[in-house]
This record gives C-alpha cells, sequence and structure tokens, in this order.
C-alpha cells in the first residue's frame, strides 16, 4: 500500500464509510428486535393518548376561568388573550410533562443496551466482528433514541393544537422540539454509559435514574442550598449589599431549567412566575425574596420590601435553553467516547489504538497481501461498497 | 503455492497473566492450513485464554501470536477479518429470525447485501438449519443454537475458525451432527482450531492436537506421533473360557512373561467368558506371538484384543507425567 496523499484520503473515506455502515448494521438489528410485535406500538399509543389526555384536561380547566384571568392579568380582556392563555397553558402543561417522560424513557431505553449484552454473553461476538467499538456503541444510542425520537416527533401533532389557541408560536414548539431531542441524547448517553460500565443492567439503570435525579432536582437544590449558604454573614443572618449566587453554570445540566426557558417564553407580556425564576437563576433580578412589579405593560424589579430596583431585566427567553441544549449535547459526546472505551475487553482498551507496527514472521507475506486461499474472497469483500437498500 | 507456508496460527513464547495466576505460560504453537488441530485440556488449561487472544479479545501479556502472519495485538481489526470464533458460553439474540441472526452478523462483516441472501441459505444448507430459517433464534434447540453460532462464524468466509468447546452441552446425536459439520468445513478448506476437555470426541477428525495442562504445552503433534512419543504399552485385553481354576492358571502364566507388567483380576462377562487385562510393552508382532504360545499352552482363548490408547488414555499419562515431574 502506498502511502500517497490520495490513497490516505480515499482510506480515510472508506473509513467513514465502513463506521456508517457498522453503525446502520447494529440499528437495524435493534430495532428489528424493538419494533416487532405490539409492545413499541402500544408504548406509542399510550404515550399520545396521555398527553393527549392532558392537553384536554387542560382546556377543560382553564377554558371556563380564562376570559377572566386574561382580563385581569393583563388588563385587556376579551377572547383574543382568552385563547392565548389556553393555548399557553397547553404548551406549558405538555412541554413539561413530555420532558419529564423523556427523563424517565430515554435512559430507561439506553441503560440496558451494552450491560443486557454481558448478561446474554452476545458482546463477545459482537466484539470479535471487526466493527469498530465506537459504532457499535453510537448504532446502540442511536437505535435506543430513534424510539424516543418517534414518540417526541409523533407528539407533535397534539402540541400543534396550541397554534390554533395562540399563545406560543412555531419558534416556541421548534424550542421546545430542540430540548427535547437534545435532553433525550444526553440522558440516553448517561444510560448508555452506565451499562458500559457495569456489568448488570439493574445496577445501570438505578445509577442512571440517580444521577437523572441528580441533574434535575439535584441540581435544584444545590443550586438553592450553595445560595443560601454564600449569603449568610457569620453571625447567621442574611448580608446586606447585592447577593452573591451560586454558579449559574450548575444549572447548565439540567434540562427543566432549559425547558422551562422556552416555556417562559410564551408567558404574557414575557413576564412571569417563570420568567422571574429564570431571572433570579441568572441574577438579573435583585434577590429571591423581590420580585417584578407590572403596572399594566411595565414592569420593574422590586427588593423585598416592595421598593423598585435599578437592576435592568431582560425579558424573554432564550439565555438558558441553548445552553442546556448544548451543554447536554456535550455530555452526549463525551459519555458516548467513554463508553466506546468501556466496550472493549479489559486488556484490549488500548489495544485497537496502537500504532500499527509493521511486524510479519520471517518469510511470511506482509499482511496486505492475500496469505492465503481463503483470503481473496475476503479482500474482495472489503473493497465492495456496500449497496444502499 | 508459496504462501501455503504460512501458517494460519502461530505462537511464540505466549504468555497471559491474570494477576499473581499465570493462564498460559509460554505457548509455542504452529497450525498449517487446512488443519483440524485440537486443542485438549482439562478445566482451566488455558485453552480459552489461548483462544480469546488469538481473537483478539484478549491481550497477551508477552509473547507473539500471529493469524495467517498478522500479529494479533497489532492489528486487531485485519485479524477479525480472517477468523470466525465460537466462544465456549454465549447467547444469541432471541428476539431474531435465524435469516436476520446470520444476516446481521454478515453485516458486521460488511458482506455484501446482494451476496448475503444466497449466502444465509449456503450456509443454513452446511448446518442443516434451512428448515429454520424464518424460525425464531428462541425456539432453536440447544444443539440448533449451536449450529447457528457456527454458521455465525462462516459469514464472511474466514481462514480460520476458532471454537471453543463446540460440542459442550450438546447430546451423543448433536455431538456427531456436529463433528460431521466439521469434517465438512475442512473439505472446504477451513483451518480450524478446536477445543474440548472431552478427548474422544477430537481423536477421531483432529488431524493434530496439543496438550495443555496449567497454561503449559504438554505434547503436541498428530495423535499417532504423541502415542508413539510416550511408548504407549498396550493395554491387552484376553477372553478366556473355562472356570477359575483355569483362569488363575492362565493369569499365572502371563505373570511369568517379563514383558508383561500388572495383570489384573478375571471379570465374567455376559457370555459367560472371563475377561482379564493385562498391560504389556510389546509391538503387535510380539502380541501376536504371546497369541500363538498361550494358545500353544493349552489356554482356551476366545478373544484377543488390545484396547488402543485413546486420547483419554494419552491425556492421562501426560498430564500424569507432568505430575509426576513436579513432584519429583
Amino acid at each position: 500500500m502506498t502511502a500517497a496523499g490520495a490513497t490516505l484520503g480515499g482510506t480515510r473515506r472508506s473509513a467513514i464509510r465502513e463506521f456508517g455502515s457498522s453503525v446502520v448494521t447494529i440499528m437495524v438489528k435493534e430495532l428489528r428486535s424493538r419494533m416487532r410485535g405490539r409492545r413499541a406500538f402500544i408504548v406509542l399509543t399510550v404515550y399520545l393518548a396521555i398527553l393527549a389526555l392532558i392537553t384536554y384536561g387542560v382546556y377543560v380547566v382553564v377554558a371556563p376561568n380564562a376570559g377572566g384571568l386574561a382580563g385581569g392579568f393583563g388588563g385587556f380582556g376579551g377572547q383574543a388573550n382568552a385563547s392565548a392563555l389556553i393555548g399557553q397553558s397547553i404548551f406549558t402543561l405538555l412541554s413539561i410533562f413530555q420532558l419529564i417522560l423523556v427523563c424517565f424513557i430515554a435512559p430507561a431505553f439506553t441503560a440496558g443496551q451494552i450491560s443486557m449484552e454481558r448478561e446474554k454473553q452476545t458482546l463477545d461476538l459482537l466484539i470479535s466482528t471487526p466493527m469498530r467499538p465506537g459504532a457499535i456503541v453510537v448504532g446502540k444510542l442511536a437505535a435506543a433514541l430513534a424510539f424516543v425520537v418517534l414518540m417526541i416527533v409523533a407528539a407533535i401533532p397534539i402540541t400543534a393544537i396550541v397554534l390554533m389557541y395562540g399563545g406560543a408560536s412555531v419558534d416556541d414548539i421548534v424550542r421546545q422540539q430542540l430540548v427535547l431531542l437534545a435532553t433525550a441524547l444526553g440522558l440516553g448517553a448517561i444510560g448508555l454509559f452506565y451499562s458500559a460500565l457495569l456489568k448488570r443492567t439493574q445496577a445501570a439503570t438505578v445509577l442512571t435514574y440517580i444521577t437523572v435525579l441528580g441533574m434535575t432536582l439535584g441540581t435544584t437544590m444545590l443550586f438553592i442550598f450553595w445560595t443560601v449558604v454564600v449569603n449568610q454573614d457569620e453571625n447567621g443572618g442574611f448580608g446586606v449589599g447585592p447577593p452573591e449566587r451560586a454558579p449559574e453554570q450548575l444549572m447548565y445540566i439540567n434540562p427543566m431549567v432549559g425547558m422551562l426557558d422556552v416555556v417562559a417564553n410564551t408567558e404574557p407580556g414575557g413576564f412571569g412566575g417563570i420568567n422571574q425564576m429564570l431571572a433570579q437563576l441568572r441574577g438579573d433580578a435583585p434577590d429571591f425574596n423581590g420580585g417584578v412589579e407590572c403596572q399594566g405593560d411595565v414592569c420593574r424589579p422590586i427588593d423585598q420590601f416592595g421598593n423598585p430596583v435599578d437592576a435592568v431585566i431582560e425579558t424573554g427567553s432564550g439565555y438558558w435553553w441553548p445552553r442546556v441544549a448544548i451543554t447536554s449535547a456535550i455530555l452526549a459526546a463525551i459519555l458516548t467516547l467513554a463508553a466506546t472505551r468501556l466496550v472493549v475487553p479489559p486488556g484490549m482498551r488500548w489495544a485497537l489504538r496502537k500504532p500499527r507496527r509493521p511486524r510479519s514472521l520471517p518469510g511470511a507475506s506482509a499482511a496486505g497481501d492475500p496469505p492465503l486461499e481463503g483470503a481473496p474472497a475476503i479482500q474482495e469483500l472489503r473493497e465492495e461498497p456496500e449497496p444502499e437498500r | 503455492m508459496m504462501s501455503t507456508s504460512v501458517p494460519v496460527v502461530e505462537t511464540r513464547g505466549l504468555v497471559k497473566r491474570y494477576g499473581d495466576q499465570l493462564a498460559v505460560a509460554g505457548v509455542d504453537l504452529v497450525v498449517g492450513p487446512g488443519e483440524i488441530y485440537g486443542l485438549v485440556g482439562p478445566n482451566g488449561a488455558g485453552k480459552t485464554t489461548m483462544m480469546k487472544i488469538l481473537a483478539t479479545l484478549l491481550s497477551q501479556t508477552a509473547g507473539e501470536a500471529y493469524v495467517t502472519g498478522i500479529p494479533v495485538d497489532a492489528d486487531p481489526l485485519e485479524v477479525r477479518r480472517r477468523i470466525g470464533y465460537m466462544p465456549d458460553f454465549y447467547g444469541v439474540y432471541d428476539d431474531l429470525r435465524v435469516w436476520e441472526y446470520l444476516d446481521f452478523f454478515a453485516r458486521c462483516y460488511g458482506v455484501p447485501a446482494n451476496r448475503r441472501t444466497t449466502m444465509i441459505g449456503e450456509l443454513l444448507e452446511i448446518v442443516g438449519l434451512t428448515e429454520k430459517r424464518e424460525s425464531y433464534v428462541e425456539a432453536l434447540s440447544r444443539g440448533m443454537r449451536q449450529r447457528l453460532c457456527l454458521a455465525h462464524t462462516l459469514v464472511h468466509d474466514p481462514a480460520l475458525l476458532i471454537l471453543d468447546e463446540p460440542a459442550s452441552g450438546l447430546d451423543p446425536r448433536a455431538r456427531v451432527e456436529m463433528r460431521e459439520i466439521l469434517r465438512e468445513l475442512r473439505l472446504m478448506g477451513k483451518t480450524i482450531l478446536v477445543s474440548s476437555h472431552i478427548l474422544p470426541e477430537l481423536g477421531e477428525m483432529c488431524t493434530g492436537v496439543a496438550i495443555i495442562d496449567h497454561g503449559r504445552l504438554l505434547r503436541s503433534g498428530s495423535i499417532d506421533d504423541i502415542e508413539r512419543s510416550l511408548r504407549a504399552t498396550a493395554l491387552l485385553r484376553i477372553d478366556l473360557l473355562g472356570d477359575e481354576a483355569a483362569v488363575t492358571a492362565a493369569r499365572e502364566w502371563l505373570g511369568t512373561d517379563a514383558r508383561i507388567a500388572d495383570v489384573l483380576e478375571g471379570v465374567i462377562k455376559s457370555d459367560g467368558a472371563v475377561r482379564i487385562e493385562a498391560s504389556f510393552d510389546g509391538a503387535p508382532e510380539a502380541q501376536a506371538e504371546l497369541l500363538r504360545t498361550m494358545v500353544e499352552a493349552g489356554h482356551r482363548v476366545v478373544g484377543f484384543s488390545h484396547a488402543t490408547s485413546d486420547l483419554e488414555e494419552i491425556f492421562l499419562k501426560v498430564t500424569g507425567q507432568t505430575a509426576e515431574e513436579a513432584a519429583a
């Protein structure tokens, strides 16, 4: 083999193609067994039925009072705002509920992917194929997420009902989808990582859920606790002066914050409970005891005594969700890489990365040459690109 | 062809250590093209470890291992394309159909789509599972699963098959079927490295065996070679007619021969004859001579045979010797 640039580029391209076809191979196999029978159909149906029920429930609860609520809030009465309030309520609940479901479902689908192969003693057969461990791991993740993505995407028509009522726009739905997908990816990768790390699916599942709990409730509690602690003076009371906060990066790994940020954008006038909360997280609101005072359309931040503060509140969302989504994606990439290492049997973990030593037996043909009668057929196999199906 | 001189498997001073434990202690092994080579040894002898190293699932602590001239630790992916590996314990994907199972592995090895269908048909033919093509793997019997797993090692037409205890847990009939398949594969030009702790199984089909114990290669070569190298003393089985006195006389007569070691107590067979066994140090000619003189001496011999030392016996002898050496 020559080391000419063209050949090198060709090898790289064929390596990528090989990687891709390995991923597809794993996905086809996983989906064949996963989507067969009624289980997938039933799971999807139940999921959509629950979402539809929530939508209907919100409508039933909100609609009779919508006129009054909308009128009282912004000073504008009438049908338009009432309708928007219904839409916004539905959107908020659907988004949060879907996120919670994804938090439960995505790890459940991935936490067994590798450990199950170990338990059923099929991993050795898989590893002894020439597929790269990375392709196996990515294929597993993609196959597990394919169904989660199907669930998320299948719910779009239900979410789209809010477009009829107003209160949330297509942009909001797109953002909601992005956060859901990023969350599924990140949490799915966590499950896959534990699955590769631990021998037992049960242990992997438990640890995955503990981690997910830590990322959602845990970060929130830690953030509050941290903030309280750093704001205490030596006498145990709350100090005066600008309050300090826990590092906001803590909340980047909390998918709930991302979703609340998306939902916050639909709050009338860009202000409401969620916006206030997020602003406080960000440190734009004066402190935890203050809030926002609105008179008509004009809103001002106030401190805990109700006095206006000069700090400027940036209204509208868009601060948290991109950060949360990107963090989730980065987390997924790191954990997938780690899982790739863990899938390789111990002792061989770094062997695949060793530089190839051009060693051969004395009198033996080089590795590239066909040394045996059986070999040419194999070479031919490798050269032929796999046609798309 | 020049290339046929390359051994399919070659190890030099192969060592694998698990912590303090030495699983493989410097094994030199050469398997030529087209051989069925048996690795024989008790459980825990290091057979599986060796096979895993060759299958690139373990890395060796020291020494070298080559498959078709390619070092297994330096280029595992290339080695994997040339071997089909069947582990001693393995699972199958229950929820796939038989053809889907093979199709999956064919894809894993990058077999092009246009060849997969015909290839799967051929493989099912070889392992006798054609009728089960559409069945779920779940529904297969143990023997069928074993054959399916064997078929999966063949999807990419490898030069070398590494089969770790392919007949373990099978009933006698399934064992025979498995053996027939291996013979057929050998005719197709595959080199097969097969392990077993059930020795006679290998004796019938292997062109060579390596006896392994405690990670060391005790003997290797063809079964005949090993037998000869041990200068195996034949175990004679002599069936006699007559009463107790006649049998005692025959035993005493045998005892006077210098070439005969311990003469065992007679056992009454179902046909009324009494079988006595004695170890005899001598070639077949000497055995014939012994029979002639015995008959001439008036003993009523109705059966005279020597138990061919099978692999099991060889194995016990070899490992027994080692135990003695170790004790000495």
